[in-house]
């Protein structure tokens, strides 16, 4: 199984590199989208198809989606590439990622030996319903939390996209 | 046929999500087990020559992949046949009449014109995203077929986690819809695309969340559960099927619409109304291409109805006690084969409707109502009679929790929000 995740993970890699690279972006949004997509199946492989099938749902159907209708939106030109090959723009990257990588680098350099143990037992399965159980008794605050914050957005939303009550504007471009 | 040779190779790999093939059984031959005849064919003479046990996994499941592929092609045949004869009925027209006796053969002939057409990329189409969209569009509603239990022993692949992994490769659709939009380089394809997708975001959410609340009483993601979840009859004769409880007729009815929207069907059809942008995003799509789009929409339609089907309509259970010697597949196929009557008589009798229109029914109609049915599903369960029943105050009480919210929303509806002359911006 370690061999096909490290595969796994390098096409995952590959992926995300060309979400950075390509020059045109609804082709970087699309690798984006295969990069997630691959990582649900990752999930899938190592036996967490819960989380799997909803990182494919949120991720792919969800995030992607509305990505490439950011991008349909707002019509960014050539200019966006232009930007985003400028050295400030990589070095802001760059200051950017380190600290996130440095994390994680730290994080699998703690937990590797754990991560090899757990994945020498046979398939380890969380049945859903524990996982419910989980996330609305131990876990209740926080996903309270998120539900207020995930209604507020929404009503700012819908706010934000309401049409003025007073006459409607003529369209703008004729 | 390249696609299910794919198809059976993506559910074969299913083993490695820890499926196994089960115990081998000796081989029944009751008209009850006749359709999973080839995947058990399959297994022992691969266990008779001694095969690995992997091979025996991956033939098992290709086999029965294979059995739903060609179950639902030739039903495919059949529909895009049936369809033109229903609305030609409808319509005082004969419909196809020529090919064969009452134009039996019409959907061979289509399939020739279809594989012997020109297919024509344009110059302006990226070719490898041109060419990546009808195969996406075909796989996730195989793939979703693959989850449907069909009888009582005819589960192709039985998964625990079957409603979630249905939606989750449900919504693949959109993103080859929009690749197919934009790869064509086309201005028809994209406004065809832009229209599918918001229109399919907007309906999943209802969809979903009528089918949470058949979850939250069936207390099981797994699809074979929630049929044997609807099993018996109340009264010794009315069947136990979510359809007839006051929050499943409601969940049905927001799922029979949503889904009807899902599938791109009219009066839902706008990403491909041909009198307004040419078919949306097939409109650089030609010859076999365009097939496996037509082929993708009506397997799209079978696995959503069977979806509802399973979760409202007690899938393979038969309608009336002491029928339970006829094969349970038949009672799935009979239900299914009425859903779709049904679809098309929804398309010969209702014209389109606007995007405006379609949105604000969407947002405001659907999904406060399908949001509604979640806390009557659980008052529901928390009235019910110690032994699974419900009594005439549960009834009534959940009947008016979901009828007084309803009506007030359709007068809203209706009064406030539908202006008496109608602007649109965009058409000017």
């Amino acid at each position: 199984m370690i061999p096909l995740l490290l595969i796994l993970s390098l096409l995952i890699l590959l992926a995300a590199l060309g979400a950075v690279w390509k020059a045109r972006p609804v082709h970087a949004a699309l690798l984006l989208a295969l990069a997630l997509a691959m990582v649900a199946v990752l999930y899938l492989i190592v036996g967490a198809e819960f989380i799997g099938l909803v990182q494919f749902m949120v991720y792919v159907g969800g995030v992607a989606i509305l990505i490439v209708f950011a991008l349909l939106i707002t019509r960014p030109g050539d200019e966006a590439a232009e930007v985003a090959r400028r050295p400030s723009s990589v070095g802001l990257g760059l200051a950017c990622v380190a600290p996130v990588l440095g994390l994680l680098l730290y994080a699998i350099s703690k937990g590797l030996p754990v991560a090899a143990a757990t994945a020498e037992r046979a398939n380890p399965k969380l049945p859903v319903a524990a996982l419910g159980r989980e996330l609305f008794e131990n876990s209740v605050p926080a996903v309270l939390a998120v539900a207020v914050l995930l209604t507020a957005v929404l009503i700012g939303a819908a706010l934000f996209a309401r049409e003025p009550s007073s006459k409607p504007e003529p369209p703008a471009n004729r | 046929m390249r696609v299910p040779v794919m198809i059976a190779l993506i559910m074969g790999a299913s083993p490695m999500l820890g499926l196994a093939a089960e115990e081998s059984k000796p081989l029944q031959l009751a008209p009850e087990y006749w359709p999973c005849l080839p995947q058990r064919l399959v297994e022992m003479g691969l266990q008779a020559a001694k095969a690995p046990d992997w091979l025996v996994s991956l033939g098992s499941f290709a086999a029965a992949a294979a059995t739903v592929v060609a179950v639902f092609l030739t039903a495919f045949a059949l529909l895009s046949l049936i369809e033109r004869k229903t609305l030609a009925r409808a319509q005082n027209r004969l419909g196809p009449n020529r090919a064969g006796i009452f134009g039996i053969l019409q959907p061979v002939a289509d399939g020739i014109k279809m594989l012997t057409k020109e297919d024509i990329v344009p110059t302006k189409a990226e070719w490898f995203l041109h060419l990546l969209a009808p195969v996406l569009i075909v796989i996730p509603s195989i793939l979703a077929l693959g989850v449907i239990p069909y009888g009582r022993e005819w589960l192709p692949v039985p998964l625990e986690l079957g409603l979630v992994f249905f939606f989750a490769v449900g919504t693949m659709t959109e993103v080859a819809v929009f690749i197919a939009g934009w790869a064509s380089g086309s201005k028809f394809p994209m406004l065809g695309a832009m229209r599918a997708i918001s229109q399919m975001i907007s309906y999943e959410l209802p969809l979903i969340i009528s089918a949470l609340s058949v979850v939250m009483l069936s207390g099981t993601l797994s699809l074979s559960g929630i049929v044997a979840a609807q099993g018996g009859y109340h009264l010794g004769f009315i069947p136990a099927w979510n359809i007839l409880t006051p929050w499943g007729f409601v969940a049905g009815v927001v799922f029979l619409i949503a889904a009807n929207a899902e599938s791109n069907r009219c009066p839902f059809d706008l990403p491909e109304g041909e009198s307004e942008i040419v078919a949306g995003h097939m409109t650089e799509y030609s010859g076999f291409k365009y097939a496996l789009f037509f082929m993708g929409e009506y397997l799209g339609l079978f696995a959503i109805s069977g979806l509802g089907i399973t979760l409202f309509l007690g899938g393979w259970q038969p309608p009336f006690p002491g029928l339970g010697w006829v094969p349970s597949w038949i009672w799935f196929f009979g239900k299914l084969a009425a859903v779709i009557f049904f679809f098309l008589w929804v398309r010969t009798t209702f014209p389109r409707i606007r995007i405006d229109q379609l949105m604000r029914f969407a947002w405001l109609c659907m999904i406060p109502i399908a949001l509604l049915t979640l806390p009557v599903a659980a008052i529901w369960h928390f009235t019910a009679n110690p032994d699974g029943s419900n009594g005439v105050l549960s009834w009534l009480l959940c009947s008016a929790i979901l009828a007084i919210p309803f009506i007030i929303i359709t007068v809203i509806f209706n009064r406030r929000l539908a202006p008496s002359i109608r602007q649109y911006h965009f058409a000017e």
